[in-house]
């Protein structure tokens, strides 16, 4: 067996070099110089990203999907930025080609993924944490590094595969092949692409939040979300059951059991929109 | 009833609850037969779900009360934990919840 501290290093290099993972819009330079620039207008950013068709359309459909849940369709960029900001709109630029790859490789990921990003929402209005939308783009993102193995290290993901059917718990398998876990993979991953320094704290500690730091109520948040939908069973991740829980989480986010049920109730309408946002993207791809 | 995207309804099928637009606008009451123009302009104004009487539409992955119980049990078998156990209680209480809402009026 491959020595796991030396696995590691090859991991953070290949990932530093961005090796076998898809390439970022080449919009994204062209973005980030208007962004910096003071003069320019929202109308300048919105036409940049509109000229770009394959982009404007997915944008616009990850803005339209149940996890955001607006109330109204979002037909334009410009309607996107103003309800996005341009932070998130910028991320949902970047990853793009990430998420149509989940959706592609791995659906039931992929609902995880969009169920956790409605219920981070969810929980960052009811507790009132900073930005919601942002909040959200994590929860999409959190599971980020199973990507990163499913594509960029094919082998070794079958081989933690293997070691959870053996019995193995999937942090467990995960540092046993890669000496590191997803959760840290997909930080690690988000920090090349430059983005916001508390949604890589929150995704570095959703299964451990020892790890967060600076932002231990996003971080809790994050944590209670996927515990929530793998409760639920939407989606469907390496976790037949559901994945370790730390009580600290409700304490640090002053959650109370008697809020799980309310939660739920704003959980489950989403859910069941998400549902038919990801059976039309399955449908498209074949 | 049923509530489905813009894209599953069909002439003939029936609103059980008003259908508004965008700005919150009243398009169409409850009650009523769509017809295909109306579909049409509903598309323009950017609608994107609409609640119909009955339950006209198989969604394949809809399970029934039975399955998602089964699958609540499953997921959690071996589970001890306070809190967790009240995580399942609630979410027995709210699929029990949806189900029966959804009978009533299908
Ligand atoms: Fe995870
Ligand atoms: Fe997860």
């Amino acid at each position: 067996m491959a020595d796991p501290s030396e696995k590691r290093k090859e991991v953070k290099k290949k990932i530093r070099k961005l090796e076998g993972l898809p390439a970022l819009p080449p919009i994204i330079q062209k973005l980030n110089a208007l962004i910096e620039d003071e003069r320019s207008s929202l109308t300048q950013i919105a036409d940049l990203i509109e000229k770009d068709q394959v982009i404007t359309t997915k944008v616009l459909r990850l803005a339209n999907s149940a996890f955001y849940g607006f109330p109204r369709k979002v037909s334009t960029v410009q309607q996107a930025m103003m309800l996005l900001g341009i932070n998130v709109l910028k991320i949902l630029i970047m990853t793009s080609s990430i998420f149509e790859i989940i959706s592609k490789e791995d659906v039931g990921l992929w609902e995880h993924s969009v169920g956790v990003a409605a219920c981070a929402k969810i929980l960052a209005e009811m507790k009132e944490v900073s930005d919601p939308q942002e909040i959200a783009t994590a929860g999409l993102l959190h599971d980020l590094g199973k990507v990163v193995q499913m594509i960029a290290f094919k082998e070794d993901y079958e081989e933690v595969k293997r070691k959870v059917e053996d019995g193995l718990s999937p942090l467990q398998a995960e540092l046993e092949v890669f000496g590191i876990d997803h959760a840290e993979m997909g930080a690690f991953l988000m920090m090349q692409w430059n983005l916001p320094e508390r949604l890589i704290e929150m995704v570095n500690s959703h299964h451990d939040l020892s790890r967060s730091k600076k932002y231990r109520k996003e971080s809790a948040l994050l944590h209670l979300a996927d515990l929530l939908v793998h409760a639920r069973g939407y989606g469907e991740t390496t976790y037949v059951g559901l994945p370790p829980f730390d009580p600290k989480a409700l304490t640090i986010l002053k959650v109370d059991p008697s809020e799980i049920k309310e939660i739920y109730l704003k959980l489950e309408p989403r859910l069941y929109e998400l549902k038919f946002f990801t059976e039309e993207l399955k449908r498209e791809m074949t | 009833m049923q509530r489905l995207p813009l894209s599953y309804i069909r002439p003939g099928m029936k609103t059980f609850e008003e259908v508004v637009d965008a700005q919150g606008r009243v398009l169409c009451g409850k009650g009523v037969e769509l017809t295909e123009s109306m579909l049409q302009k509903f598309q323009e104004l950017g609608v994107s779900y609409i609640t119909v009487e009955g339950t006209p539409v198989k969604l394949p992955w809809e399970k029934t009360l039975e399955e998602e119980l089964e699958l609540l049990e499953k997921r959690f078998s071996g589970v001890k934990d306070e809190f967790l156990l009240h995580v399942k209680e609630v979410l027995k209480e709210v699929l029990m919840m949806k189900h029966s809402s959804g009978a009533k009026n299908g």
